[in-house]
């Protein structure tokens, strides 16, 4: 296993797309384990059509991240990544892409087709809307559900663990006492967790998102 | 021995001559309880080992329950075997309106009986809510020694061999009146 | 629930057809409970007679909401997800969301929790061909090498019941090395394995391989020109089937796969016999990575002896007030990686498989996105299919082996 803490090496096939990507506006990050280079939405076609020409062969993956809960973020609330590897040279590449919630992010299905099902997952899971992308549909959930689970304030949606006397276990609760996020480990103090119930959690929220989240707000 | 003798002689004798009574119920339930023919209904992991428990070593076929059709309308059980989602709810129960009375369900691991440790937006939390559960398995994932003995649970609950709590004999499983 | 794919038209017929008659497609629904699609696939085919015309895979059915899930748990608990996920290979799993935890954490593997590590993996890798063969050769129809198979994989589930506890579903791997050492009989029962299943091997090879109805039902079905694969996103051994020889245990070695001797099989028809031969050949691949492996065992500690990742050792409970708190921390809280992101790509048995893990410097994953290899593998069932009998269709999925898990996270 790596250790080490300086930024990831450039390969030549690598440092060869840098230039042009940056060319395209892209800014270049280096971390410990990846290479990174953040592109202005409307530049990702012409990107990856870029880094497939000079010998990224292959679309690994593609991916949404909701920052709305990351500590001391600033800026757009999405992410989408672009995992790219070439085969021929054993180097991989991450392109990103920071869109807010309701702006359209160009689909890469025209240059790519591997990408048809991961950006439908990304709309899926996140929400955010492909331009051009030729069936943009739901891909995991029901048809029925509403909302769009991996965003960050879509709640988990668990169900109370209910012991006798109407005691219940919210585990929202019980996970932030575990991690230090709150003060009980139970969410149950005193009296309470002998079965009086007493200025707790409503124990049967009118909807299930409804109480989750509160609890969801104050883990993280 | 004739049928004049079926009359004469009283049960003990007959039985001394390996004739056995019954109702026609009971001798029905019997017949079925001995050809369980589960539906190919494997969600996840659970139906490897639902698979394995038709394997060589363990040998499912001992039990009359070997014959997995793939055509509910042609089984008897239903294994629901793995988690089981939200989305696959509604399938789940048109399966089982397919399959012909009587019909039973055995809900196969923790995922399918209580949500196990999918306590999420996703999965239905007890697939009792889906369809009635005749037997529950526990386990992540059971095993197949598991599996056959909840067959042979399921057999004892169609021959009309279980009991309560208080060891009253339970009725017996009236499928076709669900 | 009918879908249409978008952009749906019926399609021009060649010229002959279209006399004083009208014809037109037929819409076939295949699943999600059917036999042969492995799981809770549903197909919409379009039908042009017997041949397909358009195909288009509808999953969903198993979405467990793992990434949600295992947002929420600590990253010692994702390991208990991450082998539910593809049920087939789940050592593959739990090894790459560990390498990926081990490299946000800088955690140091000792060689021997490395070691055994990777002889479960590929011994899983063999349980998981072995389900492969049974169930795919069972979807055309043949029965009895189901029973073979399974007979051997069962011999492979009772190794990793005494190592693990469990026949499935392990959770065996920690971010850091592993829940505890194999125990004594582990490398007696590994040896006998490998003693014993070349001659298996044979005998399968002997049942199908050579088999006229096998080598006519698949030679030359669901071809993947390269083009396409690449095009589609393909990974793993169907990809090779197609001729490229992408295999990240030699691109880019995790686990110390570099120490090993195994060659890469690699076929370029990229038809569905080359698909199963590719497989079938790297069952013996496996094995010689796992006798290797176990020739190189040594005796020492399996876990890193970092605090910060590691629970102290048992005795020292008893002793030391600074290991009781470090034991409550870590039970209770878990461990703090530093902010940032890492994946790191490994081969399961269907693909590349990676853990892009984002971490915010809590306690649990800000964000778990698994590249899973089914999901992009499955894209290529239109590629395979198309122009194709329907009755080529199921070999085609079964030489994709898609795992529904693994498709719908």
């Amino acid at each position: 296993m790596t250790t080490e803490t300086a930024a990831a090496p450039l390969g030549p096939l690598t440092e060869r797309v840098v230039e042009s990507l940056v060319g395209l506006g892209g800014r270049l990050e280096r971390e410990p384990f990846e290479v990174r280079v953040v592109l202005p939405a409307r530049a990702i076609v012409d990107a990856v059509r870029t880094a497939r020409e000079a010998g990224f062969d292959l679309l690994s993956d593609v991916f949404g991240i909701d920052w709305l809960r990351y500590p001391g973020h600033q800026g757009p609330r999405f992410s989408v990544g672009y995992n790219l590897y070439s085969i021929g040279h054993g180097e991989r590449l991450f392109l990103r892409v920071d869109v807010d919630d309701d702006e359209p992010v160009p689909s890469i299905t025209g240059v790519w087709k591997a990408a048809t099902f991961v950006e439908r997952e990304v709309y899926d899971m996140f929400g955010l809307r492909f331009s051009g992308h030729p069936d943009l549909r739901k891909i995991h959930t029901p048809e029925d559900l509403e909302g769009h689970p991996l965003r960050k304030d879509f709640p988990l949606g668990e169900t109370p663990t209910l012991f006798n006397d109407g005691r219940f276990l919210d585990p929202a609760a019980f996970r932030a006492g575990m991690i230090g996020a709150s003060g009980g480990l139970t969410g149950w103090v005193g009296g309470a967790r002998k079965g009086v119930v007493a200025e707790q959690v409503d124990p049967a929220p009118a909807t299930p998102c409804a109480g989750a989240t509160s609890a969801d707000e104050g883990e993280r | 021995m004739g049928l004049k003798d079926l009359f004469e002689k009283d049960v003990q004798e007959l039985e001394r001559d390996g004739i056995l009574f019954s109702t026609l119920g009971k001798l029905v339930a019997w017949g079925r309880s001995n050809s369980l023919w589960p539906a190919t209904f494997g969600l996840a992991c659970c139906a490897i080992e639902m698979m394995q428990s038709t394997n060589a070593r363990n040998d499912m076929a001992r039990l009359g329950s070997e014959v997995f059709r793939a055509s509910p309308r042609q089984a008897d059980v239903m294994i629901v075997a793995g988690r089981c989602s939200k989305k696959m709810a509604p399938v789940m129960r048109r399966v089982f309106d397919q399959m012909p009375d009587p019909k039973w369900v055995i809900s196969m691991g923790a995922c399918a009986s209580s949500g196990g440790m999918f306590n999420n937006y996703a999965i239905v939390q007890n697939v009792d809510s889906v369809v009635p559960v005749d037997v529950f398995v526990p386990g992540c994932p059971p095993r197949p020694e598991a599996l056959i003995y909840a067959v042979l649970q399921l057999q004892k609950k169609v021959r009309g061999e279980v009991f309560d709590q208080d060891g009253v004999e339970l009725p017996m499983v009236e499928g076709w009146t669900r | 629930m009918t879908v249409k794919p978008a952009g749906y038209q019926a399609l021009t017929l060649s010229e002959e057809r279209t006399g004083d008659f009208e014809t037109k497609l037929m819409r076939i629904n295949v699943g999600p409970q059917h036999p042969s699609t492995h799981g809770v696939l549903r197909l919409v085919v379009d039908l042009d007679g017997e041949r397909i015309a358009r195909i288009s895979p509808v999953i969903g059915y198993l979405h467990t909401g793992f990434e949600k899930t295992m947002e929420h748990r600590t990253y010692q608990q994702v390991v208990t997800y991450s082998n539910r996920m593809d049920y087939v290979h789940s050592f593959g799993h739990d090894l790459a969301y560990v390498l990926s935890a081990e490299q946000l954490m800088g955690a140091r593997v000792p060689e021997r929790a490395q070691r055994i590590r990777v002889i479960l993996t590929e011994l899983n890798r063999i349980s998981s061909h072995l389900v492969f063969f049974g169930t795919g050769i069972l979807d055309m129809g043949a029965l009895t090498l189901f029973f073979y198979t399974m007979r051997e994989r069962e011999q492979l589930l009772d190794i990793f019941e005494s190592v693990t506890g469990v026949r499935m579903n392990f959770g065996y791997f920690r971010v850091g090395g592993l829940y505890q050492d194999v125990p004594e009989s582990f490398e007696h029962d590994v040896r006998a394995f490998i003693a014993s299943f070349p001659k298996m091997l044979d005998q399968y090879s002997a049942l199908f391989a050579k088999n006229d109805i096998f080598v006519n039902r698949t030679t030359g079905v669901g071809v993947i020109p390269i083009e396409r694969a690449l095009e589609d996103g393909l990974t793993g051994p169907s990809l090779r089937a197609s001729g490229v020889s992408l295999d990240f245990r030699k691109a880019q070695p995790y686990s110390g796969y570099e120490d090993y001797d195994f060659d890469v099989p690699v076929s370029t028809a990229g038809d569905a016999n080359a698909r199963f031969a590719v497989r079938f050949q790297e069952m013996r691949e496996s094995l010689k990575i796992v006798e290797q492996a176990l020739d190189r065992l040594e005796p020492g500690p399996v876990r890193d002896p970092d605090r910060r990742i590691s629970l102290p050792p048992r005795n020292e409970l008893e002793t030391s007030m600074e290991a009781v708190i470090f034991h409550f921390k870590l039970v209770t809280e878990g461990f703090h990686p530093p902010r940032g992101s890492a994946y790191v790509p490994t081969e399961s048995a269907r693909g590349e498989l990676g853990y892009y893990l984002v971490s915010d410097g809590g306690s649990m994953p800000y964000r778990v996105k698994v590249r899973v290899p089914s999901l992009m593998n499955l894209q290529s069932l239109e590629s395979a299919c198309v122009g194709g009998l329907f009755a080529d269709m199921v070999v085609n999925i079964a030489t994709m082996d898609p795992v529904m898990g693994d498709v719908d996270k």
